[in-house]
């Protein structure tokens, strides 16, 4: 029996996987058209459009609901730059409207293909404009509560009740413990309290004299003596030889940016963002023109992109910038050497080829960047003393070399050895 | 070895005053009152035990609050959108021009730090002048006008421009007449924005006028050859250079060109080819070109005219009417001898001579007439157009306005009310014109006087060109935007003159687009980008055409003459004015690096002063720096003396350029204002009057750096004539009987680098460009007067000026022997006319057994192994043995947290100038020593650029700050470990020698032998 119902479950199991699978593969006939336009539709026309906004190009969306002439639009898909030529009234129009840029020519795209994306973004554009419609008291509830992560004065608040609801727990616990007493001793059962009070004052007479018993030997006193003194010192030795030194340091920042996504996930080089590191002294945070290469088509409704948005006076609706509303995000700077001291990224990351990493942590694993290093002078000239210079290839050695060679013998040469531990390579 | 020479740098170290004496044992010129307060009520009261547990209690509280807070946070703010251009943290370099100069400009984060001179420029080929290092201090100026105004108050552009308007077209209507009064316009766009403006308002005038004029050279030259030009003087084609009062190295029209071609006769490679010019000077006060001079003759500005017609005489061996001989016999004999010099050097000879007067210029035309140096050593065909000035035409709207024909003024960068010698007269004259407008960018004297202040954007915020020589075109970009809401002056002008182009910048894109672009063989977008890049063009020189002169000079030398008798009125002193070579004529009042610039020859900062003769000083029975009364052309002053030597007995010595009342906060009341003393006679001002000195008893002291550091008469100049020079080119280098020296230390290896420097003291003529230099590169804190006063002065580099007697021969002075060996002579002598200077650059050594090194308690000041003596601020504790160890006597400490002192806001201390400031140098806080670092971080940023672009360092790649900006190329600087690089070469120079070599501290700076062209003859 038990085999049997065993078979039958496997056996409908597959039966209604087949029928699911008919109606999909039947719904999937049905949209063929606007499936393979969708599949065109996203290799080839998401860098410069979307459906419902304008990006580089305009929102494909609204355009095409306006535009009816499929012919039409076919020749400008396929070939906008010919119509130009031909000075088409209509491509003449949009061309101008668009800043005369050019948009990639895709001869490459049947007849079939651009119709099948254009029916795609007309059933889509259909769909998301159907679904506004359908909801919008429901948005507009929806967009009061995502108005952004709660406010400090609602954490405050929220803290302030807990801890007046604590409070108010204790003093009622207080006034029920003094009512069950005073009912306790109207009962007359208040002489175990007392007797249990007695009890507990002989014992830490004994305790003391233990502790009076173990003052008197001098050895153990001197052996805790010395101890404390040793604890206390190695404490306040450490202490001191780390003040001001903030290794692990992590300050909130105005934007929630993550390394992990940009350089761990998306395997982003550092050079790209911190331009300077290999030109400057400073490797630099990166101004928001290097942020608006991806995120102006890149996660636009992300209320953090957003911030950057604000930053720079854009408008993603109309693509516009308005440099009145602009006002720069202050960063919380991370890594703060002191100003006696001179540092340049460019000499560590292009002349000596040292990783990023290797002061820096492991970055892309980081959601939030901390200070990795401690940042002392000991750091560095350990480092200095270590590190072998990166000659291979740099003509501007090559003097340096023969003279170190002779007087090394073949030893390792260090950053140290050619003078980088000398006090004006850093503090002038 | 001239061992017995002896070189003093004051009266007062040479005389031993007992002040001097005391002053000279400590090292610092006030102790710490530790005395003080353990000896006197200090610790008997009853306050310090409470006031002590008081500050403990506050000390122990706020660390503790201070420690509460575990991290600073420091806001770090990207660009919204970066320029192309600007990497942060890397410096860009704009060319621009500076009064004609082609230029380039330090820029960092878009804010210009530093002005460099452009390496090609024409002129002085890279070297500038403290003027214009100074002058990027000025556009963070605080004290400059931030908004435009009316009648003192704010306003915006707009009203001004209405009211303007307004105003212009009434005063048109009423046909009154409109002046347009500046200084020297050399910039071909501004000279045609100022004609289209006279082309729309026909009533419209433009007079040039120079608060130190040249008016008397232009005129005379048009008098003898019919052109009315400044001349383009070559001095590098002169053999032999005889100067008649013009300061030509320092304030005389193009003082940093000069200094270049003078020096090429001079300096080290000329001397190698055993050749070197002759320079004469004849003046009244002691100027920095005197100091050089091979020969210098005191004389009165009286007795020039008379020398002058003497000399006349001995070259053309005519005798003109009136000629009489100089009262001073040795003059009068030097006269012919100068003469015979130079018809011996016919063609390489120039003649100059500083006044402003038109007969005595005509003169000297035609004594170079005789001389053949038209054409060689004189350029009248391509011109100087540095000074145009016209006085008479500037008495003359004075006089106009008076009358009350002129109904609109203009003034850019033209201050009358200062520096006009009547500044009542132009008041008054003003109170007549209803529209005065001043481009000034401060509220100075002028611009109190004026209705409308337009502040004109300062140099480095304009688009703008210049021409300082004929066919030379420089252009000038801005490399920030305005700091304040001001406006450039052109663009107002084109604005208030309704003209079809009102952007400034659109209107000098058309100038050069139609007439400049071409002449540089440029055209076009391409063209204009290259000009920026290489930051000038320049026109075929014209072929220097030879003129004669053929007037009759009876008259002029009649003129001469008389207005020499009248100067020389018996009994009375003769008045001189000069410009100094840091302020020169006071429009730089505000900079504070200018002020605490010791001048070349007094030493004496934050001043002016009446230069007197040591001789006459002590006659008068004045004291040092007794406050005297100088009266003159009815103008009363009072001035400390200062005694000088080598001022012409019976002559009085002013600087012009002080005593601004509306400079700044800076330059206010500082000096006094000696301009009232200028007189205008047959159409040029005068700089010499016949004066009157009284004493009052008072004293006022100067600031004066001259004995600050002492080296208790060790010798540390070496000089030789160039006689002996060509006999034995290591004479006087210590050459010869070397001892042998023992050392203490191991020696070093200098595996890399080894950085050295040398200067050659034959070139540097002491202008102290490098000082100023230096501390705009390394951000030097400028400390006052008082300070200066306490000898705390922070240059890290200073010019040593030495006097000594002439050591010639056998000359009788005073009937005694002039040869002064022994110093109980010294004290015998009281002829100080007949000095000679040596000035010596003195910056930390860099010694290799550094006797600073061994005595730091903490190590805070080591030795690289690339031969530098670093210093570790951060390191130091402030016990300054190093200073007292130093035998250079070069380190400085400071005594204030300068750049956080509210005693110090007048100077570098506010939130706008200290946007001056060199990102990769750190400030120093209170309490720590500090010296040259030999520009460590210029030698950092060459190395690593090498290291960027994999190619081994090249010689001379970079230049430490001293050596770039000097016009003279005095400073040589680089690896003495590569056997081709110039410092190499320079150091094997037989005349190298090391200053206190005797000590084997092992500097790493050697000089070059000082070399006079000196003539036995002359002096005898």
């Amino acid at each position: 029996m038990r085999n049997i119902s065993l078979i039958f479950k496997q056996l409908t199991r597959s039966i209604l996987l087949v029928a699911g699978l008919a109606v999909c593969g039947l719904n999937a006939h049905a949209q063929a058209d606007a499936a393979k336009g969708e599949a065109i539709f996203k290799a080839k026309c998401t860098a410069c459009h979307k459906i419902d906004v304008r990006m580089t190009g305009p929102a494909l969306g609204p355009q095409l609901e306006q535009e009816t002439d499929d012919a039409y639009l076919t020749k400008w898909i396929q070939n906008n730059q010919a119509l130009i030529a031909a000075k088409n009234p209509k491509a003449i129009k949009i061309f101008n409207e668009y800043n005369q840029s050019n948009m990639t020519v895709f001869s490459e795209l049947s007849d079939a293909d651009v119709g099948n994306i254009i029916t795609y973004v007309r059933a889509d554009y259909k769909k998301t404009q159907a679904a506004k419609a359908a909801a919008p008291a429901g948005g507009a509830a929806g967009a009061a509560a995502e108005s952004g992560p709660p406010s400090n004065m609602v954490i405050f608040g929220l803290i302030g009740v807990i801890v007046i609801a604590f409070i108010v727990i204790l003093v009622l616990n207080k006034v029920i413990a003094t009512l069950e007493r005073l009912l306790l001793r109207s009962k007359g059962l208040l002489i175990e309290e007392e007797e249990v009070t007695e009890g507990e004052e002989k014992t830490p007479v004994d305790r003391l004299a233990g502790v009076k018993k173990a003052l008197k030997n001098k050895k153990l006193v001197f052996f805790i003596i010395v101890c404390g003194t040793v604890a206390m010192g190695s404490w306040s030795w450490v202490t001191m030889w780390n003040t001001n030194v903030h290794q692990g340091y992590q300050p909130v920042q105005p934007i929630k940016y993550s390394h992990k996504l940009h350089a761990g996930v998306m395997k982003m080089e550092c050079q790209y963002c911190h331009a300077g590191a290999y030109k400057s002294k400073i490797a630099s945070i990166p101004s928001l023109n290097v942020c608006m290469n991806c995120h102006r088509s890149v996660k636009t409704e992300s209320p953090e992109i957003h911030k950057i948005y604000d930053a720079l006076g854009y408008d993603p609706a109309t693509a516009k910038y308005d440099s009145t509303k602009a006002k720069p995000i202050q960063w919380v700077r991370i890594h703060n050497l002191p100003d006696l001291a001179y540092f340049n990224h460019s000499q560590h990351v292009k002349v000596g080829n040292i990783k990023c990493q290797t002061c820096h942590g492991q970055v892309q694993t980081m959601q939030e960047v901390y200070q990795y290093s401690p940042l002392t002078m000991k750091w560095c000239i350990q480092c200095h003393k270590r590190t072998e210079v990166n000659f291979k290839g740099n003509a501007y050695y090559d003097n340096m070399i023969q003279v170190h060679e002779r007087l090394k013998k073949g030893e390792k040469v260090t950053a140290a050895l050619l003078g980088g531990i000398e006090c004006a390579k850093c503090h002038y | 070895m001239d061992s017995n020479k002896k070189y003093w740098k004051g009266l007062e170290e040479l005389n031993k005053t007992p002040e001097f004496v005391e002053k000279n044992k400590h090292e610092f010129a006030e102790p710490i009152p530790i005395e003080e307060i353990l000896s006197g009520g200090g610790l008997s009261s009853k306050t310090p035990r409470r006031d002590f547990l008081k500050a403990l209690g506050f000390g122990v509280g706020a660390v503790t609050l201070a420690a509460c807070q575990k991290v600073p946070v420091h806001k770090s703010i990207p660009y919204l959108i970066k320029p192309e251009e600007v990497t942060i943290g890397v410096a860009n370099y704009y060319s621009s021009t500076f009064e004609g100069s082609a230029i380039l400009v330090k820029t960092r984060d878009g804010r210009p730090i530093k002005v460099e001179g452009n390496p090609n420029d024409l002129l002085s080929k890279g070297g500038l002048s403290a003027s214009a290092q100074a002058s990027v201090l000025d556009l963070y100026d605080n004290s400059r006008v931030k908004d435009p105004k009316q009648n003192g108050s704010d306003t915006g552009w707009e009203q001004i421009d209405q009211f303007v308007k307004s105003q212009l077209a009434s005063v048109a209507a009423a046909g009154k007449k409109i002046r347009i009064i500046t200084s020297t316009v050399h910039s071909p766009s501004t000279q045609a924005v100022i004609a289209d403006f006279i082309t729309k308002y026909p009533t419209a005038k433009h007079t040039n006028y120079d608060a130190v004029s040249y008016t008397g050279i232009i005129q005379a030259n048009q008098n003898s050859f019919g052109k009315a030009v400044l001349p383009h003087y070559n001095f590098d084609k002169a053999d032999i250079i005889v100067s008649f009062g013009a300061d030509f190295l320092g304030t005389w029209i193009s003082g940093e060109e000069f200094t270049r071609q003078y020096v090429s006769n001079r300096n080290n490679k000329s001397l190698e080819a055993k050749k070197m010019s002759r320079h004469i000077q004849f003046e009244s006060g002691m100027s920095l070109t005197g100091t050089n001079a091979d020969v210098r003759m005191p004389i009165k500005p009286s007795e020039e005219g008379v020398a002058l017609v003497n000399l006349y005489n001995a070259i053309s061996g005519t005798t003109l009417p009136g000629s009489k001989k100089l009262a001073n016999a040795n003059t009068d004999k030097a006269i012919v001898l100068v003469a015979k010099e130079l018809v011996a050097a016919k063609g390489k000879a120039l003649v100059v001579a500083g006044s402003n007067d038109v007969a005595t210029q005509i003169l000297v035309n035609a004594i170079n007439s005789l001389l053949g140096s038209y054409g060689t050593t004189i350029d009248l065909d391509n011109p100087s157009r540095q000074y145009a000035g016209n006085d008479a035409e500037l008495v003359e709207f004075i006089n106009e306005a008076k009358r009350g024909e002129v109904g609109a003024v203009f003034f850019i960068d033209a201050n009358p009310a200062y520096d006009y010698y009547m500044a009542n007269d132009v008041k008054e004259a003003l109170k007549k014109v209803s529209l005065k407008v001043t481009f000034a960018d401060h509220v100075d004297e002028t611009a109190a006087l004026c209705n409308i202040v337009a502040p004109n954007h300062h140099y480095l915020e304009s688009w703008g060109d210049d021409s300082a020589i004929e066919g030379y075109y420089t252009v000038m970009q801005p490399t920030i935007n305005p700091v304040y809401n001001t406006r450039q002056a052109e663009t107002s002008l084109l604005i208030w003159s309704d003209n079809a182009v009102k952007d400034y910048y659109t209107y000098v894109r058309n100038n050069w687009n139609t007439n400049l672009l071409a002449k540089g063989g440029l055209t076009g977008q391409a063209g204009w980008e290259t000009l920026l890049q290489t930051g000038f063009v320049k026109v075929a020189d014209v072929a220097a055409g030879t003129y004669t002169f053929n007037k009759d000079l009876n008259a002029v030398a009649q003129t001469v003459l008389n207005n020499s008798a009248k100067l020389a009125d018996g009994g009375k002193v003769e008045l001189q004015m000069y410009q100094s070579v840091a302020m020169r004529d006071g429009k730089r009042a505000n900079n504070p690096w200018l002020q605490e610039l010791p001048d070349p020859v007094s030493k004496v900062t934050w001043d002016n002063f009446a230069a007197m003769a040591p001789a006459d000083i002590k006659k008068m029975g004045l004291d040092e720096f007794e406050v005297v009364i100088v009266e003159a052309n009815g103008h009363k002053l009072s001035l400390p003396v200062l005694s000088q030597p080598g001022q012409a007995p019976g002559t009085v010595s002013v600087a012009v350029g002080y005593g601004r009342t509306a400079a700044g906060l800076v330059g206010n009341n500082v000096g006094k204002n000696a301009y009232p003393f200028h007189s205008f006679r047959n159409g040029t001002f005068q700089t010499t009057a016949s004066a009157t000195v009284k004493a009052t008893g008072d004293i006022f002291p100067l600031s004066q750096t001259q004995t600050h550091h002492s080296y208790e008469g060790r010798t540390v100049i070496r000089e030789a004539s160039f006689k002996e020079y060509v006999k034995n080119p290591s004479v006087n280098s210590g050459k010869e009987g070397e001892h042998q020296t023992f050392s203490l230390w191991d020696e070093y290896e200098r595996p890399a680098y080894n950085w050295k420097m040398a200067i050659d003291l034959n070139a540097c003529t002491g202008c102290g460009a490098c000082v100023v230099a230096c501390s705009a590169e390394n951000n030097i804190p400028v400390v006052g007067k008082e300070e200066v006063g306490r000898r705390r002065e922070m240059h890290w580099i200073r010019i040593d000026r030495y006097y000594s007697f002439n050591q010639n021969g056998e000359a009788k002075v005073d009937g005694r022997s002039g040869k002064v060996t022994q110093e109980k002579e010294i004290d015998k002598l009281e002829n100080f006319d007949n000095v000679s200077v040596v000035h010596q650059p003195m910056l930390c050594q860099h010694c290799d057994h550094a006797p600073c090194e061994t005595v730091c308690p903490v190590l805070a000041t080591v030795h690289s192994s690339e031969g530098l003596n670093q210093m570790a601020y951060n390191r130091c504790v402030g016990t300054r043995y190093c200073a007292n160890n130093c035998p250079y006597k070069v380190r400085r400490f400071n005594w204030f947290n300068y750049w956080n002192d509210s005693r110090f806001d007048n100077y570098l201390n506010n939130e706008h100038t200290q946007l001056v400031l060199n990102p990769d140098v750190t400030t120093r806080f209170r309490g720590v020593m500090e010296k040259c670092s030999m520009c460590v971080q210029r030698i950092q940023a060459g190395k690593l650029k090498a290291k960027i672009e994999k190619r081994p360092l090249a010689d001379g790649e970079f230049k430490v700050a001293c050596q770039q900006t000097c016009s003279a190329n005095a400073i040589v600087f680089g690896n003495a470990n590569d056997p081709n690089s110039e410092i190499s070469k320079a150091l094997k120079s037989e005349r190298t020698y090391y200053v206190l070599e005797e000590l084997n501290v092992q500097p790493g700076i050697g000089y070059q032998v000082k070399v006079r062209n000196t003539s036995s003859e002359l002096q005898a």
